[in-house]
């Protein structure tokens, strides 16, 4: 039972770590109407800006937290403007490929500028964690925890009761109406590609302490993230953060208790499984939202 | 000077020419209504002043300054609200956050916009009980007085409504052009309706397109006294006398 409790812990950690780039990818996608395969490059380019400004620059680690996710906001503008403005009125393939373009610029542009050797970022807490009973609470893992719950919330309260999040909503169910409203298009698509990418980053430097700061990190998250949001159903901002938690919590006890090595195969095994039997997800795409 | 002034617009979809060489004019305070087939360019004419669709050339003035080519933010920030065809009410927004959005062209903030909406259900009893429902839960006459509700929100000087009774049953028609009579005691409405006979009985002036063209345009009386126009638009079916006497 302890055991489980531990690995409970730890796969919600782990877990919250790929609701935060699900979220930015089923937001992305609500906008937009395209999946944006760079996600995960937005977790490895603010990792990497961690580790230039808290490593390198021996920045106290609260400046170089916000710095690296200050710089995410600015890239997700510049991937507006860069990757999915020029294309708007094409098809979602041209964006999609663009999308890809964008992720191998950002991997081989970080691999060009600071080496293939993987780097080491520091937790946040200099305790390494705290016993509470029978379960070990890693201080990084609680942090992942509490952030996203904190993000979660935000989100929430940003969605539902403010104006802006009712026309980011507007907005991603009908453009053309929202735009004879008032509400500039541009404007909410430029501030989805921000926050996707703060999110994005967030997680990135979140997890980071906890693996290694490298190119391929970016990958390995992002295809994390996009099984939990086929999990949670596409498009459904409570299925991404749902379907990240189970993903986390599937991989870290089938680690657990059947193969070490086959962690990750398992959050695909479950991927296959429900593109099989069910492909709309946990909470189905609500069509309704997108007639 | 009319509040809106269209001279010699057309618009073409790549190949497709939608409207040739329109040219009317509404004035302040009128209610005009545009009759005629399926593709004769009503909905074009509408999606042009709002600044949907592009004109391949002419010009539209409203209150005197050109607005050909503008977008349709811009537009509906100077006072053309449209409330286009299909409703378009957000699905997954509730009644009265649609009802909010309808006031983004304006600087208003989330309380102004929360008061103003619950004002506009004086104006729309039916649908006040449905302030907290999804967009998407509604029927057709519920979506549609909704839809005339948040376009009001803009607080327009010109409002565009297109098709209003499209496939609503005949009470809920008599209803929303009830709601279009409250709405011309303040506001211009330039209305394109298929139901002839409800569209010109509200309004000041009418037109009458065919294949992209204005082919008739004069008093919703002149109107009825062409029997051609009355045989084919104003549902006369060659019973003229039928709407003349309705009027």
């Amino acid at each position: 039972m302890d055991l489980v409790l531990q690995l409970l812990f730890t796969g919600i950690g782990i877990g919250a770590v790929y609701a935060l780039v699900a979220l930015g990818f089923v937001l992305i996608f609500r906008a937009t109407n395209v999946v944006n395969f760079a996600q995960g490059e937005f977790s490895m380019v603010a990792a990497y800006l961690m580790v230039v400004c808290a490593v390198d620059l021996e920045l106290p680690y609260w400046l170089s937290f916000i710095i690296a996710l200050a710089g995410m906001a600015v890239i997700g503008a510049i991937f507006n403007l860069g990757v999915y403005y020029p294309l708007r009125h094409r098809t979602y393939l041209p964006v999609i490929i663009a999308t890809i373009g964008a992720s191998i610029l950002m991997a081989n542009g970080v691999l060009a500028l600071y080496g293939p050797q993987p780097q080491v970022l520091p937790g946040w807490f200099e305790t390494p964690g705290i016993q509470l009973g029978p379960v070990y609470l890693d201080s990084q893992y609680l942090l992942i925890i509490v952030v996203t719950i904190a993000l979660v919330i935000f989100n929430y309260w940003f969605f539902e009761h403010t104006m802006i999040g009712k026309k980011l909503q507007a907005t991603s169910q009908d453009k053309e109406m929202a735009s004879l409203l008032g509400i500039s298009v541009s404007t909410m698509i430029m501030v989805t590609f921000i926050y996707s990418a703060v999110l994005g980053g967030l997680a990135g430097l979140l997890v980071a302490p906890i693996l290694f700061v490298s190119i391929q990190m970016g990958s390995t998250i992002a295809l994390k993230a996009f099984a939990a949001t086929i999990i949670g159903g596409f498009g459904d901002v409570t299925g991404a953060i749902i379907g990240g938690l189970a993903l986390g919590i599937i991989e870290t006890f089938g680690a657990a208790y059947i193969s070490v090595p086959y962690k990750d195969g398992f959050a695909f095994l479950v991927l296959v499984l429900f593109l099989v039997f069910r492909p709309q997800g946990i909470f189905g795409e609500r069509v309704a939202e997108k007639a | 000077m009319p509040l809106l002034e269209i001279n010699d617009l057309n618009v073409r979809y790549g190949e497709i020419v939608a409207l040739r060489g329109v040219s009317f004019n509404v004035e302040e305070g009128q209610v005009v209504t545009l009759l005629g087939a399926n593709g004769a360019g009503k909905s074009t004419t509408l999606r042009a002043i709002s600044g949907l669709a592009k004109p391949a050339s002419g010009d539209i003035l409203f209150d005197g300054k050109s607005i050909a080519g503008l977008g349709p933010e811009a537009i509906v920030r100077m006072g053309i609200s449209h409330v286009p065809e299909g409703r378009r009410v957000f699905p997954g927004l509730t009644v009265k956050e649609n009802i909010m959005l309808g006031g983004s062209n304006r600087k208003a903030s989330k309380a102004e916009l929360s008061g103003e909406a619950d004002a506009m259900f004086d104006l729309f009893p039916d649908i006040r009980k449905f302030s907290g429902a999804l967009g998407w839960t509604l029927s057709g006459g519920q979506l549609q007085m909704v839809a005339v509700a948040r376009g009001l929100m803009a607080k327009p000087r010109l409002l565009l409504l297109d098709e209003p009774s499209l496939g609503l049953a005949p009470v809920i028609v008599q209803a929303v052009f009830r709601i279009i009579t409250e709405i011309r005691l303040s506001t211009t409405v330039l209305l394109v309706e298929q139901n002839a006979r409800m569209g010109l009985s509200v309004a000041d002036q009418g037109y009458v397109l065919e294949t992209g063209r204005i082919v008739l345009g004069g008093k919703p009386e002149d109107l009825w006294a062409n029997e051609a126009i009355a045989a084919a638009y104003l549902g006369g079916h060659g019973k003229p006398a039928a709407g003349l006497a309705a009027h």
